[in-house]
């Protein structure tokens, strides 16, 4: 455990800040483990290389990949944005919940949050059948080389965004296990499950 | 849950959620008319996604209570992306 991050639950004041260390401004922390903002910041470097090649790749030939887009159902990509908001959200209220002691609460948020998840996968495969079945693959052409592949490596990332609230899950369910830092880590990796899909659906949906 | 946390949470989500609706507006295609490259529609959407971004780093990732150190680099992530994503969109534009 790390003295950044702190195992037990966090002091805070009554409007839910960390408490100040010299009384004017709340103290700084890092949530979570430093390690995994390294590996944060190292993935947002990796994602940001894939989107730069789909962008350049896009200006080559525009039209071809507005005709491609056009397959694509931006209602579904709302929705899904939208769930995996709902469930970072809930991710968010689990560790304010655990910080305060309230893990009974944070339980059922790490559970709502898990939840989401398959509501999200579910609807990706959904989308990814649709296509298929309308006649688009991997190799159906550039747009959709670069469409499953990104589509394809967040699935693998939110696959393994389970295995992050699971553990979380475990940690709560016994007061033995139970560690903030913890669930301020596997709360930091989902979020960036979902603020990557952010900027995935901007470049696949929406922009022309 | 502190009641003032509770709501603060709700109300970033609602943002979020506001500006994820603006999408269906954005990126709405009339099926009447050919599609065409647009410059507004793509900066647009590019500069929305990473409002979001910040506000995810900021008030769920809590960044806004991190030291300076992580605050600058989540931001100066941003700030790259925003360069590289427009960048080269506006530079590949030109020099099709």
């Amino acid at each position: 455990m790390t003295d950044l991050a702190g195992a037990g639950p966090r002091p805070h004041r009554v409007d839910g800040k960390p408490d100040a260390k010299d009384g004017n401004k709340p103290a700084e922390f890092v949530p979570g483990q430093p390690d995994m903002w390294a590996f944060v910041l190292f993935e947002a470097l990796v994602f940001t290389s894939y989107f730069v090649v789909y962008m350049i790749f896009r200006t080559r030939s525009p039209e071809l990949y507005l005709q491609s887009q056009a397959h694509l159902s931006l209602r579904i990509g709302v929705f899904e944005t939208l769930v995996l908001l709902v469930s970072s959200w809930s991710m968010a209220r689990c560790v304010q919940a655990a910080r305060q002691g309230a893990y009974r609460s944070a339980l059922t948020n790490a559970l709502l949050t898990m939840f989401l998840g398959v509501v999200f996968l579910v609807a990706k495969v959904f989308e990814w059948t649709r296509l298929i079945r309308m006649g688009f693959g991997f190799s159906s052409n550039e747009f959709f080389s670069h469409y499953f592949f990104l589509t394809g490596i967040h699935f693998l990332h939110l696959l393994i965004g389970f295995v992050a609230v699971g553990v979380i899950v475990y940690q709560l369910r016994s007061p033995a296990r139970r560690s903030q830092e913890l669930v301020e880590t596997g709360a930091t990796y989902w979020h960036t499950v979902d603020f990557l899909w952010i900027v995935i659906f901007a470049l696949l949906y929406v922009v022309r | 849950m502190n009641a003032l946390i509770k709501k603060r949470l709700l109300v970033v989500w609602l943002v979020l959620a506001s500006i994820t609706l603006v999408y269906l507006w954005v990126g709405s295609v009339d099926p009447a008319s050919a599609v065409r490259p647009s410059a507004v529609v793509t900066s647009s959407a590019i500069v929305m996604a990473l409002i979001k971004v910040r506000i995810i780093f900021r008030e769920f990732m809590e960044t806004r209570h991190a030291p300076v150190l992580l605050r600058r680099l989540t931001d100066g992530w941003v700030v790259l992306m925003a360069v590289c994503l427009l960048g080269s969109y506006f530079f590949g534009m030109a020099i099709r």
